[in-house]
Formats: structure tokens, sequence, C-alpha cells
């Protein structure tokens, strides 16, 4: 079943109704009490029942029903029992409200949490492809900040999504109920209000843009200035980099105050029309009284201006949440649908159903690539054409290549974490698209260029590769790749801490330990992607003797920018502009390959010293 | 300084601004909280109680006097509401700007082992999001925080002109709604901050995972970080549904507050028309039960207003304090005051000793001179301290005991800003700022002209390229993108062919170049280095063979120095670095 954001949502799908059904009962109190109020007011101050109007006629037969000491008219009655009903209405709705809040917070916060729990799954079977695609910083805006805002938005949907509504209209009713002439007034101020609050958000959040731009650039400037500091105190410009920055604070704080001109506007111009529209009713209503005349059939009384009065403050007070509320729904609408586009995704290297596994024997083809390119975008430049070589068992590979040459492409594809645009690739006789992805990715192991250790320990960064592992094989894979020596150094050894991206430890040690962790899973296949590149030649060269040892029967793939770590390999690709310029070992490559031979030269002249 | 006296400054350049909008928000309050007692003076115009009836008495020039009134003061109070909050932006923004252009002054003064040894995302947050906190603070504390408790009081006063024993009975009642919003507020600040913290969390282990994804999907960890994810987000569902449900009771219980308030005041007023309406101190009408309603409302309103702004204020508060702690934080002092007369002759390292944390010496007692035209190189393995000479010389950090003297003047003594100017550096981290080629280049020497600049740019090879840019020397580049790590290096380089420093320092590295690239480099770097005195962190052959001095550190010692020659003849590390790639 295809994921998306409304079947995690409608996991919860009856708090949506129950959450909002508690509510109502406290918004429908909300919405009584005024009445009630009036018809207290109106049942105390007038001798002669038949002078109420019939909201509160209603509500005097209402009481009666509860017994005859009413009867006696006493005004204080009244007034008792007035009081006593607006309390109790009082705590029950404050009692069915938090019921709901509860539901609210309840639903949301699984919401949020089931949310997340899948668009992480989600992430963590993406390709590097579909990765890019989607863009790698809003993978994570979607799942750190996207689920929240889905997360806030069923929060309030429940809360407030129908009673603000039900407020406003309730309010509306209920005036034209006592006096429609009245009641138009209202029924013409909410559009307006709702309009300005519209027309003025509307610009600010365009204004808001301009202004996140430009903090943006603020940021980048600081970055910058950061990432300089010794440049700038180098050239003594300090005080020209302050005057720069000083300028863009400048532009900064002008666009801001633009936004302040017009966000001053909100609450001065609703101000006016509630102000405007109070007026409005108690000249109406005094009108109507004065004159006696009962307009339409309406009675006024002073209670009634006293009732409308106080829904138009609830109105008020209600319509300005309600346009925030707006803002909390659009923005969790462009989240939603962002979840939902990243849960849309599928890895386009997917296990195929056949899902083949084989096993051969030492010197049998492992990998026969014939005519194989690759282009990352469909018809646009290939970045690797026409590749074919075959590699058997037990042997070794040496890439070799300048910086876009193909390398990193070639053995993407050899991985599997790329399908070939054109030509095949057969992995021990069988497609490589045929293989079981699972089998494959434990039987190809992969030390990348930038190594990459995890916040933990040395043992729990060792415990990724295999989670049942024993001290002594940890003590072994670090001895093959020369990283015993510092860890024993340390008094914690295997407990000495891993800072968040390895920064505790230098860039050399980081490429060993990564590589320790790789050899704990004793790949058939292993490929060290520049790995070595931190090391001095004397400690590459050990390592890859020690691999020798280690794993003898794996097949070996070295990609390196240095000659010395590929130059022992049973086969050489030299890679340019993505094509196989030459192939062969490093005798005959000496021989064949004037490339090959410049960049031997070149490098014997330089890699010795660092 | 304290937080105090810091925020004082910052405000008393204000003071104009804040005077504004203090009487701004004065009129503007009056304005609209005279409006219930007009509306109800205007009910008392039409028609009273008597005798527990409602009887008709209009007093039509009365009525209309009081409508108008209200009019007009509505209309004063727009004007002057919208002053108020535009004054609160401007002034906000003012001190916005002040803030954020003196820490970045303080960037720009604070030793280089400030920026080192602090986060860089650590001084970015300071300089942005601290800032824009403060500004939010601010502007709070202005709008909720003086609106609100002068609006409480201004309430008060109107209510007790109206009744004052209803008056006082709301004031008695009024500990309850503040009692119940504070309550509310510290309970679910604590459990927002836990939130947060889990959240925080959560992100951090996301984004390492995220980041390193094709790492984690080789070691087929995906279904442990899986289950790890699942297991701090469900903490963390746990922390924030008692978080939001606990703030969640804010409105509810205000609102059943302000409800039985209402139910009070209502019923008392009501009981006061009845009884004692002939009393004069305590006379109650119908319109003035109307204005008391209304005022009721008001009253109560800023109190959950004022409380909802004080997780605001504790966080621009604690970001206020970070501000604080960084603009008193030591500057770089430059007590030199010695002319370094003329152009340097001789750089003398005299019993050098240096550490960046104690005891744990980087150089140690290093002693020898290197003269004008002199080229020294210097090798050893990553991580053995080859840059730290550089932060030396430059002196961006300055030496545990010892001297480095040029010219016979120690260091210390000579005008960082007239030391620094005899320097050119080409550091394998490139600094490409956001700006044209031409700026970033001009860097070097300000005052140059776009013929010296294009000169230095074609001595350093980077002519050609600049040239197939879409915009020539006009194309805008920016800190990461846009040059690859060569180009980048070129320019680094273009620049020190136009500063024409007495000596350069060098860190030659050029992994990750493709190889016309690197020939590019290697020749632009051998033509800044003709007649100079120079200091190279050397990764080629060649440099070091034509050194005058070699040095080896290792471990942060300089274990070997001599010339090439010599360091073969003695067989040692050197000898072992050099034979490793014929082996």
């Amino acid at each position: 079943m295809k994921e998306t954001v409304f079947s995690v949502v409608k996991k919860n799908g009856w708090t949506f109704l129950v959450g909002p059904a508690f509510k109502m009962i406290e918004a429908v109190f909300d919405l009584l009490i005024p009445l009630v109020m009036k018809a207290v007011l109106d049942l105390s101050f007038s001798s002669d029942p038949s002078s109420v109007d019939t909201v509160s006629h209603a509500f005097g037969d209402f009481l009666r029903l509860f017994g005859t000491w009413v009867e006696g008219n006493d005004p204080l009655n009244y007034a008792l029992i007035g009081g006593t009903l607006i309390l109790l209405m009082g705590i029950v709705g404050l009692a069915t409200t938090m019921v709901c809040q509860y539901i609210a917070a309840l639903s949301a916060t699984r919401t949020g949490t089931d949310l997340r729990d899948r668009l992480y799954r989600k992430i963590l079977s993406l390709g590097k492809k579909e990765r890019e695609g989607f863009g790698e910083g809003k993978l994570m805006t979607v799942l750190n900040s996207d689920s929240f805002q889905v997360q806030q938005g069923v929060l309030f949907f429940i809360r407030l999504g129908v009673r603000a509504p039900f407020i406003i209209l309730g309010s509306l009713v209920l005036s034209l109920v006592l006096n429609w002439p009245i009641g138009l007034v209202f029924l013409a101020i909410i559009p307006v209000i709702l309009l300005i609050v519209f027309l003025v958000m509307r610009r600010a959040s365009r204004q808001y843009l301009v202004i996140q731009g430009r903090l943006d650039q603020l940021s980048v400037a600081t970055s910058d200035s950061l990432e300089g500091a010794r440049v700038i105190r180098a050239f003594s410009t300090m005080e020209e980099e302050r005057k720069k920055f000083a300028a863009r604070t400048s532009t900064y704080q002008d666009e801001s105050i633009r936004v302040s001109r017009i966000n001053a506007l909100i609450n001065p111009l609703t101000f006016a029309i509630v102000s405007l529209a109070t007026i409005l009713v108690v000249f109406l209503g005094s009108f109507d009284m004065a004159s006696g005349v009962e307009m339409m059939g309406q009675k006024v009384l002073p209670s009634t201006i006293l009732t409308l009065v106080s829904y138009l403050s609830q109105i008020f007070q209600t319509l300005i949440l309600l346009t925030n509320l707006v803002t909390i729904f659009t923005k969790t609408i462009v989240s939603w649908k962002r979840c939902n586009s990243l849960l849309a995704l599928s890895p386009a290297i997917a296990d195929s159903p056949k899902g083949l596994v084989r096993s051969i024997g030492e010197n049998q083809d492992l990998f026969a690539l014939s005519d194989v390119s690759f282009a990352y975008e469909e018809g646009g430049n290939k970045a690797l054409q026409d590749v074919s070589f075959t590699l058997r068992k037990g042997e070794s590979l040496g890439i070799i290549g300048g910086t876009g040459s193909g390398k990193t492409t070639l053995i993407r594809l050899l991985e599997r974490l790329l399908d070939p645009t054109e030509g095949t690739i057969l992995y021990k006789g069988v497609d490589l698209r045929d293989y079981s992805l699972k089998a494959l990715r434990r039987e190809i192991a992969f030390v990348p260029q930038k190594s990459i250790l995890f916040k933990g320990t040395i043992r729990s960064n060792m415990q990724m590769a295999k989670e049942d592992v024993t001290d002594e094989e940890i003590l072994r894979c670090l001895s093959v790749s020369c990283a015993r020596d510092f860890v024993e150094s340390y008094p914690d050894r295997l407990d000495h801490e891993v800072e968040e991206g390895g920064k505790n430890f230098s860039g050399g040690q980081r490429q060993r330990l990564a590589m320790a962790r790789t050899f704990l899973r004793r790949p058939e296949v292993l490929i060290l992607d520049d790995s070595t590149s931190a090391l001095d030649l004397l400690t590459d060269k050990r390592v890859r003797d020690n691999l020798r040892d280690f794993l003898p029967g794996a097949t070996k793939v070295f990609i390196s920018q240095r000659v010395s770590t590929i130059k022992d390999c049973d086969l050489i690709l030299v890679l340019e502009g993505g094509k196989v310029l030459a192939m062969g070992d490093h005798a005959s490559l000496l021989r064949t390959s004037e490339v090959y031979r410049e960049t031997y030269e070149s490098q014997m002249q330089k890699e010795a010293l660092e | 300084m304290t937080t105090k006296e810091l925020l004082k400054r910052y405000l008393l350049r204000q003071k104009g601004r804040i005077v504004l909008s203090f009487l701004s928000v004065l009129v503007f309050l009056l304005a609209q909280l005279s409006q219930p007692l007009l509306v109800g003076s205007s009910l008392d115009a039409v028609g009273r109680i008597q005798d527990g009836v409602f009887l008709l008495d209009v007093d039509s020039r009365l009525l209309v006097l009081y409508l108008s009134l209200a009019l007009a003061l509505a209309i004063l109070g727009v004007i002057f509401d919208y002053l108020f909050e535009y004054s609160i932006g401007v002034l906000t923004q003012n001190v916005v700007k002040e803030i954020r252009d003196d820490v970045f002054r303080k960037l720009m003064a604070v030793p280089i082992r400030t920026i080192d040894e602090r986060k860089h995302g650590d001084l970015l947050q300071l300089e942005i999001q601290d800032v824009e906190n403060i500004s939010t603070g601010l502007a709070s504390v202005f709008k909720q925080l003086v609106q609100g408790v002068l609006s409480i009081l201004i309430t008060i006063a109107m209510m007790f002109t109206v009744n004052w024993i209803l008056a006082l009975s709301v004031i008695l009642l009024s500990p309850l709604s503040l009692f119940a919003s504070r309550f509310v507020a510290t309970f679910s600040h604590r459990h927002f901050k836990s939130q947060s913290a889990l959240m925080s969390d959560l992100n951090a282990l996301s984004l390492e995972a995220v980041g390193n994804l094709e790492t984690l999907q080789s070691l087929e960890y995906e279904e442990r970080s899986a289950e790890e994810f699942e297991r701090r987000d469900e903490r963390l569902r746990r922390e924030g549904k008692v978080a939001q449900f606990a703030a969640s009771w804010t409105n509810p219980t205000t609102r059943f507050v302000n409800n039985t308030i209402y139910a009070i005041v209502g019923i008392a007023g009501i009981v006061m028309i009845l009884y004692t309406a002939s009393v004069p101190l305590l006379s109650m009408t119908m319109g003035k039960l109307t204005s008391f309603l209304s005022y009721t409302n008001e009253y109560t309103k800023p109190f959950n207003e004022i409380s909802s702004v004080f997780a605001e204020f504790e966080t621009a508060r604690f970001s206020f304090h970070r501000v604080r702690d960084f603009l008193s934080s030591p500057e770089d002092v430059d007590e030199g005051r010695k002319d370094l007369s003329g152009p340097i002759e001789d750089i003398a390292f005299d019993h050098l000793t240096f550490a960046y944390e104690e005891g744990q010496s980087l150089i140690e007692d290093f002693c020898q001179v290197v003269h004008r035209g002199e080229k020294v190189a210097i090798v050893g393995p990553t991580g053995a301290g080859k840059t730290t000479l550089i932060n030396l010389l430059m002196r961006f950090y300055d030496p545990v005991s010892g001297a480095i003297e040029f010219n016979g003047v120690d260091s210390r003594e000579i005008p960082k800003k007239q030391l620094r100017s005899n320097f050119g550096m080409v550091l394998q981290d490139t600094w490409i700022f956001s700006g044209t080629i031409r700026e970033n280049v001009r860097y070097a020497r300000p005052e140059s002209s776009d013929e010296e600049v294009e000169e230095a740019c074609r001595a350093a090879h980077a002519d050609a390229f600049i040239r197939t840019l879409p915009h020539g020397y006009d194309t805008f580049v920016s800190g990461k993108g846009g040059l690859s790590e060569g180009e980048r290096q070129l320019l680094t380089i273009a620049r020190v062919m136009l500063a024409k420093p007495d000596v350069v320092i060098l860190d030659e590295a050029t992994s990750n170049v493709d190889t016309r690239t690197e020939k590019l480099i290697t020749d632009g770097f051998d033509r800044i280095l003709v007649g100079k005195t120079s200091i190279v962190i050397a990764h080629r052959l060649s440099t070091i063979q034509k050194a005058d001095l070699i040095l080896v550190l290792k471990d942060g010692n300089v274990i070997e120095k001599g010339t090439h020659e010599s360091l073969l003849r003695l067989h040692g590390f050197y000898y072992d670095l050099y034979t490793s790639q014929f082996r």
C-alpha cells in the first residue's frame, strides 16, 4: 500500500470526531452564557413577563420547570439560579474541553511520531540519486520540521478548527435571532475584518520572505568572515569587513521596518472596525428604544444591547484566533505536501524479483562488464562510456584517474548503487540486476573516500558493522588497518569516545578506523575509494600488505589518485573523461600508456613527503 | 559589563522612541478603554431602572454626545495604536542592528584562538539566531508586557469610577486568573524544555545518519538505525504529549475563570441594581453593568498574554546573556609599538616553544635563523603541527616561551598590521568570499587598479579560466559553490601576486585537483616564490630539493633539519619518507 500523510493521520481518525464533539459542548455553553445573563436581567427587571422578548421568555419557562419557588417572582431568585447555571456550564465546559485538549495532544503526537518514523525509514531506503533529486537539505527539513508542522496542524485542527468557526457563526446567528436588523451589522463586519487581516497578512508574508532572504545573506556573510578569519587578519581588513557588514545590517533593518509598517496596521484597523460596530449597535439600539417603534417586530431592550456588545467582543477575539489558525493551516498544507512527496519516492535500485544468489570458485569471472555507459541525466553527458573489462575472483583491481574521470561512477555501478544506462554488468555470471540486493550488499563492502565515524565510542562504531563482534575481532581488524597502536594508547581503549563526525580524530586516524570497521564484515569484494589518502605512504603500504594476509581470497578494488597505491594490482584501469584510456598491469601500462607514465613520474616527485 | 548595563546602553540610545511609544500606548489605551464607559453611559441616557422596572427616559442630547465622543476617541485610538506598533518595530530593529554590528565588530577583534576554539556554528548562532531571539523578546516585552500592565492599571481605574464594590471584588478575584495561567505556564514550560532537548537529540541522530547514508547502507545498519530513531521518537512523543496537553490548559482555564468572574460580576450587579440603586456611592444602572461586564473581559485578557510572553522572554534573556558574554570576552591586544624598519632581512626563531593546550607542546625549544631570500620547507606526516609555525609567524597565536624576531625585533613588539603586511599566504583551505572575482583578488590590496588585478591574475595563470566565466572578472562567486578547488587556489595565488609581500607562506597541498590545474598551480607557486623569503609546507620533491632548509616535523617536534642532501645522509625519518616511494 502506498503511504501518504493521510494514511498516517487516518489511523487516529476517531480523534477528529470525538475531540471536536467534546469541544462543542463548551462552545455551546460559551454562546449561551450571554443569553442566560440577558434572561436573568430581563426577568429581574420586568413585572410583566409579556414585556420580555421571546428568548428570555422561553428561559423563564425553562426555569419554572424546576419548581414553584421561582414562581414568587422574586428577582433575586432569577439572579441566583442564573449565576449558578453559568458557573455550572463553566465547570462542565472546562471538563469537556480538557477531554478534547487531551485527545488533541494524543492524536497530534501520535501522528507526528508515526509520520516521522515512516519518513525516516523511507529516507534510509533511498539511493543517492533519489536523495540528490529531492535535495539533501530538504530531506532533513521534511523529517525534522515538516513532520512537526503536520503535528501542529492536527493539534490545532482538533482543538480549534471546529470551535472557532462555530463560535463566529453561532454569535452571528444568535445576534440575528435577538434582533436581525442590528444583527446585520455583525454580518457586515465579519467579512471586512477577515479581508483586512488577509490582505495585510499576504503583504507581510511576502515581505517576510524577503526578510528571510536578507537574514540568510547575513548568515552567509558571517560565515564567510568566520572562515576567512585568518585571511582577514592577515590583510588587516577588519575595518572594511565591519563596514560591509554594517551596510548589510542596515538593509536588513530597512526591510524589517518596512514589514512592521504593514504589520502595525492589523491591530488598529480591527480595533477601528469593532469600535465602529459597537457604536453602531448602541446607536441603532438606543434609537429603536427611544422611538419606541418595534422595528420589524423586533423588541429592543437594554439587555439586548448588552448581549450584542458581548457577542461582538466574542466574535472579535475569535476572529483574531482564526487568522492565526489560518496561518498554521496554510503552513501545514505546505508541509503535508512536502511529506507526501518524500513518502512517494521509491528507490530506483530495487531488489529484483529473481533475487539470485551464487557462489563461485577462485579464478572464475567475478565481474564482467561489456560496453557499460552511464549518464546521470537522461540524454545528458555520459559520466562513463563504453567500459569493458573482466575481473576474476581473488584478483585486485586498481582504478586511477583525475577528478571527473568517472572513477566513483564506476564503483557505484559495481556496487549497484546505480544501474548502467547501456551495456551489462555480469556478477558471478548473472546480470547484476537479477542478483539479490541484500546478498550483494553483504558480499561487497566499501570504504568511501571521506571516512565517516558516528558519535559514540570506538566499539559502538565497530559494532555497526557486526552487532555481536568480540573485542578480539575488533583488535584484529584494527591491527590490519594500522589503527591498533593509537587505539591502545588511549587509557579507555575501545571505549574511547568518538565525537560527532569523528572530529576528535585526525583524518588519517578516521580513515584507519573506518577501514577496520569494514574489514570486520570480511567481505568477498572490498572496495577502497581513496580510503588511504590521508595516510603517509609507509602506512598505506602496510595496510595493503596486512590486507593481503587478512582477506586472502577477497577481490579488492582500489581507487586512488596515487599510483603507488594501485601499482601492485593485477589489473589497472586508467580513466579519463569517463573512458578507459588504458588497462593492464603496472609494468605494461608504463610501456603502453603515456598518461599513466607521466602521472607516475610526476607523483614520484611529490608523494614521498606527505 | 553586566547584562543590565549593556541593555541600558542599547535602550538609552532609543530614549526618544521609548518615550514616544510609551505615550502613544497610553493615549491608545485611554481611548480604547473609555469606550465601554461611553457605551454604558449611552444606555443610561436612554432610560433607567426604577422600582425593578426599566423606564424609558431618553436624553437625546447626551446620547448623541456620548456616541460622538466614542467615535472621536476610536479614531484617536486607531492613530495612536498605529504609532505605537510602528515605533516598537523601529525601536526593536534599531537595537537589533546595533547588537549585530557590535557582535560582528567583536568577531573581527577577538583573537584567532577564540574562533578556532568555538564552533563556527556556535558563533553564527550568536550573530543570527540569538539576535533574532532578542528582537522577538524585546518586541513582546514592549507590546505584551508594557501594554498589558498599562491596560490592567487603566481598566482598574475605569472600574473604580463605575462601581468600587464590583471593582474591588474583581481585583480580589484576579489572583485566580494570574495563578492559573502562571501555573500552566511553568508546568508546560518544563515539559517543553525537555521536549526540545529530545527534539535536538533526534535531529542530531537523523542528521548524522542522513548525512552519511551511504556508509550506513553499506554497513547494513538501516534497520538498527530506524529502531534507534523510533525509540527516541517514542520518548519524544510521550514528552510532547504532556507538553502539548499542559500548554493547552491555558485558554480553557482562563475562559473558565473569566466566565466565573463574569457570572459573579453580573449577578452581583443585578443585585445591586435591585437593592442599592438609591445609595449614592453604590448606585448601579443598566449602563454601568454593561460597561462593567466589558471591563471584566478587558481586565482578564492581558493576564493570558503576559504569561505567554514569559517563554519568549526567557529565550531572549538567555540569548542576551550569550551575546553579553561574547561581547565582554577579551580582544586581541596589539601592544606592538616598534617600527619594523625596512623589509624583513631575517627571521629568527629563538628557543621557541608553543602549546595549544598546556602540557602538550607542539613545538619545543626551536631555534633557527632564516635570511632574506631563503626557502624553508616543512615536511612531515599529517597532524604533525606544520600549520602551527604559520600561526606563530603571523601572530595568530603567541609563543608560550621564546620568541620570533624580525630584524632583531621581537614579533610581539611590532604592530600586527605592519607585521602581517609583510606576509602573503596561500593556505590549503582557500578563502573565497561571496563577491565578484575582481573583488576577491583585489582584497589583497584594495587600492589597486583593474589592470593590476588582471596582471596579477595573468601571473597566477588564473586569467585564462576567469575569461571563460560568464561575466569574466565580474562573475559573482560564493563561498562554497561556483569554482573548483583548483580555481579557488589560483585566485588566492593571484592575491599574493598582487600584494607583493616580502615573505610568502605556502601550503602546497593540491590534493583532489586534476593534473592540468595542478600543473598551473605548481607553476603559480614557483612564480610567487621567486626572490622571496618563503616558508613552505612542502608536498613536492622539487620544493624540497631546492630548499635552503628542510624542517622535518613529527609529533610536533622538529626531529631533523638540514638540506636535502644532509638529511639523506642522516638515514633517519626523512630518508625513510623519501625512499618509501621507490620500494
